[in-house]
């Protein structure tokens, strides 16, 4: 875990992870710690916690869809000012075609299609970008504080 | 995530332990799914669980619907506080059987 620290309102953290599902815990684990590290309240932190590995898991389901073996690294970026959160994301997988980024309609009840939905009613805002090489994508997660 | 399952009558209950993931839902259908499939009520038990995503959702809903296909019933009960946040969230409070 790295750690850039420009001044005290203003925090990052980055790890690297295997893309692979059993990966997710330590994604957890890494929010985890990081948010305590940056005091966000408990409430908040496990409805970030459950955004990121959504987030997660969709690079490990989507983007490596065609990979379940890859050894590729996704990377996860934390930062935090006294007024915002954004939460990066990096990895090298096929490029996401956000127009195919939709979450299923809620009341049509069904296995799937929840991973989107959550991290759209937790955070303030989605943007995926194109990745800065090496990386493919890059999807950023923002949360007013 | 580990789990035990106990016997009364045609009731299996169900008691999941840990963090439910995509990574652990295969072993949660391998244990659930069987039970409904002989017919059996089940109570899953979500007492420690304490976190669950929406790969977990998914075998609750998937598991709900097996069991109104087979003509049993499916009881989630004892589910903590976080993990009754997700579904409600999921808005599945009105669909699941909660106790």
């Amino acid at each position: 875990m790295s750690t850039e620290v420009g001044d005290t309102t203003n925090l990052s953290e980055k790890k690297d992870f295997l893309v692979n599902s059993s990966s997710l815990k330590d994604v957890r684990s890494f929010s985890r710690e990081v948010f305590e590290k940056f005091k966000i309240n408990e409430e908040l932190r496990e409805e970030l916690v459950l955004a990121i590995a959504e987030a997660a898991q969709n690079i490990v389901k989507h983007a490596y869809k065609d990979y379940p073996d890859t050894q590729d690294r996704m990377a996860v970026r934390i930062s935090c000012t006294d007024k915002e959160l954004e939460i990066s994301f990096f990895d090298k997988g096929k490029p996401v075609e956000k127009s195919k980024v939709k979450h299923r309609a809620i009341d049509d009840v069904k296995p799937g299609g929840l991973g989107t939905f959550f991290i759209q009613e937790i955070m303030d805002s989605i943007k995926f970008k194109e990745g800065d090489k090496p990386w493919i994508n890059n999807l950023v997660l923002t949360k007013k504080l | 995530m580990t789990y035990k399952v106990t016997e009364e009558g045609d009731t299996s209950t169900v008691f999941l332990d840990g963090e439910i993931d995509m990574d652990k839902t295969e072993g949660a259908k391998e244990v659930i799914f069987p039970l409904i499939d002989a017919g059996k009520n089940v109570n899953l038990n979500l007492s420690n669980v304490q976190y669950m995503d929406s790969s977990g959702i998914s075998v609750l809903i998937e598991s709900h619907q097996k069991a109104l296909e087979k003509g049993t019933k499916l009881i989630v009960k004892d589910v903590s506080k976080s993990v009754l946040k997700v579904i409600m969230m999921a808005k599945l409070e009105q669909i699941l059987n909660l106790e």
